[in-house]
């Protein structure tokens, strides 16, 4: 087999073993690229950023242990800017109950550094099913409809739901998924509720092209799309509140093992591409060596 | 009794041992209920579920239509019609009924399981996985809720956390090398199409990346590639899918009414 033909044929645990090498390599390397902070993700920032100090956000965290490599790191960048800024947030889960579970965690880790509370400034309404209905009577009364918390708790008595009755007394709606859930939000949501209420998601990157339409609809306030926009969104963050959290974080590290096997594929990509376009003018008829 | 029948007819919440006579006269209720459609001839079926389709979809297209005035529903005060108290009702009523489709699922896996067990056909190795994954869970979690002492909370922490989280975390995972593979084998300029395909392809990638935002960080602001990147997101991208958005939704439109009318085919509606 000649070189041409073997580099358009590589055996694919070559490729595996490849990829995962370019995977592990960076978590052994000290390495900080610049982040360039895209429009989509500094418009749902500031958005967090204009809302008054103890205001309400209803964070819907919509994804399952799958995706924790890119919704669990813009989960983070954003509940620990809802933290800094003092804002009060209910978190709900109508996709997987890993997601109650898992918002949990990363809130439960997070408030020690901020001195929140649970019940006090924040609060977990777990897992819920059947969206559409549950939405449609969830913005006309959220302490009726949503009752207790995840321990249990009546949310009518819980200091973190003073003043939220309906969904007018939440100014900012923040869907983190993998899915197009966020569609369902807006048509229940933000559609009826437009004027009071804003919205943004975070995606994965494989979702984020299609959520720019409700962007330039202006149905979305901003979108932080995949780990980058999770690494973008920690990044302008650590310009306003705090430099050294870029150093060595983990959105950092994982931003430099994607940025790698991107790399990685688009190198396989060309170099595929360039073989075959060799091969066929080696094997034009009439040239030399033509077989 | 009249109070009975008042409470009854407005949901209003009871409590006290009160409300285990509202949970035995549901029971019964729901069990006649079974009953009666059980004993309905073949002929009557379809007119009964049409019926209920088209009430079920009638109340809710009418309270999104129907004007709306500043009303005050317990002590919350709200925009809506005569209908809108019947939605925060439904709201709480929905859940229980898609909580039944749960139930349905996990019987249909025993049904389907259980007889791969019973006969031992091939794969039954795997019945017996599910069986046994099923029952743990469902223990360990019932016995977190009922009992949540350090013991039952460690238990489920391994199996939720550990197990089901991490099992998941890995499938997801798998797909990486997938892509990596496919790409490569895939993505061949074999026509113009290809080409320009393959191009954008890039030129996204790359400006999805802190490498490629560093590569021409130094270029003009125009022909920095994450600028590229977004312009192709935002403008050729979003003309695209909005398309494609459009023509979904008319389709789920025409789908949405056709059921709600009763004029679609399928296992609901004809004859089994």
């Amino acid at each position: 087999m000649n070189l041409l033909r073997l580099l358009q044929t590589i055996d694919r645990r070559y490729l595996y073993a490849l990829l995962i090498l370019t995977v592990v390599l960076p978590f052994f390397m000290h390495i900080q690229l610049p982040v360039a902070i895209e429009p989509a993700t500094e418009d749902l920032y500031d958005a967090v950023e204009a809302l008054p100090r103890n205001s309400f956000v209803l964070l819907a965290v919509d994804w399952s242990a799958g995706t924790r490599g890119e919704n669990g790191q813009e989960q983070m960048a954003i509940m620990r800017h809802l933290m800094r800024r003092h804002l009060r947030f209910g978190m709900i889960d109508f996709a997987d109950p890993q997601g109650k579970q898992l918002g949990e965690e990363m809130a439960l880790q997070l408030e020690k550094q901020f001195g929140y509370k649970e019940g006090v400034n924040w609060v977990n309404f777990g897992y819920q099913i059947d969206m559409a209905d549950y939405l449609k009577s969830f913005v006309l009364n959220v302490p009726a409809q949503v009752k207790t918390d995840i321990h249990s708790t009546p949310i009518a008595d819980l200091p973190v739901m003073r003043g939220i009755h309906t969904m007018k007394d939440i100014p900012l709606l923040i869907d983190i998924t993998p899915s197009g859930s966020y569609q369902t939000f807006i048509q229940f949501v933000q559609g009826p509720y437009h004027n009071t209420v804003k919205m943004g998601v975070a995606l994965t990157a494989i979702m984020a092209p299609e959520a720019f339409n409700y962007l330039d609809s202006h149905q979305l306030a901003g979108i932080v799309p995949g780990l980058t926009g999770a690494a973008e969104y920690e990044a302008r963050y650590a310009q306003e509140y705090d430099p050294s959290l870029v150093k060595g974080s983990k959105v950092t590290q994982y931003s430099n093992s994607s940025s790698f096997a991107h790399l990685l594929i688009i190198a396989l990509v060309i170099m595929g591409n360039v073989a075959m376009v060799l091969e066929r003018r080696q094997n034009r008829p009439g040239r030399r060596g033509a077989h | 009794m009249a109070d009975f029948l008042h409470n009854l007819l407005h949901f209003v919440p009871v409590t006290g041992p009160i409300e285990w006579l509202y949970i035995i006269a549901s029971l019964l209720a729901v069990v006649v209920l079974i009953v009666i459609l059980q004993s309905l001839p073949q002929q009557a079926r379809r007119p009964m579920i049409l019926v209920v389709t088209f009430l079920g979809g009638l109340f809710y297209a009418l309270e999104f239509l129907l004007p709306t005035h500043h009303m005050v529903v317990g002590k919350t005060p709200m925009s809506g019609n005569f209908l809108t108290p019947g939605i925060l009702v439904f709201g709480q009523l929905s859940p229980i009924i898609a909580g039944f489709g749960i139930g349905l699922g996990v019987f249909n896996l025993v049904q389907i399981h259980g007889k791969r067990v019973i006969k031992a056909s091939t794969g039954a190795f795997f019945s017996y996985t599910f069986f046994a994954s099923m029952l743990a869970m469902c223990t360990v979690n019932i016995l977190q809720q009922a009992h949540p002492n350090a013991i039952n909370k460690n238990l489920n922490t391994l199996l939720f956390d550990g197990g089901l989280q991490s099992l998941d975390a890995t499938m997801f995972s798998i797909i990486a090398f997938y892509i990596v593979s496919a790409a490569y084998r895939a993505f061949r300029v074999r026509s113009l199409e290809a080409t320009l395909l393959l191009g954008t392809a890039i030129l996204v990638m790359l400006g999805q990346i802190p490498i490629g935002t560093f590569l021409t960080h130094a270029l003009p602001h125009a022909l920095r590639i994450e600028v590229i990147r977004n312009w192709i997101l935002t403008v050729p991208n979003a003309a695209a899918i909005r398309a494609i958005a459009f023509g979904l939704g008319v389709g789920a439109l025409a789908v949405a009414l056709r059921i709600w009318l009763g004029l679609e085919r399928g296992s609901y509606f004809d004859t089994q």
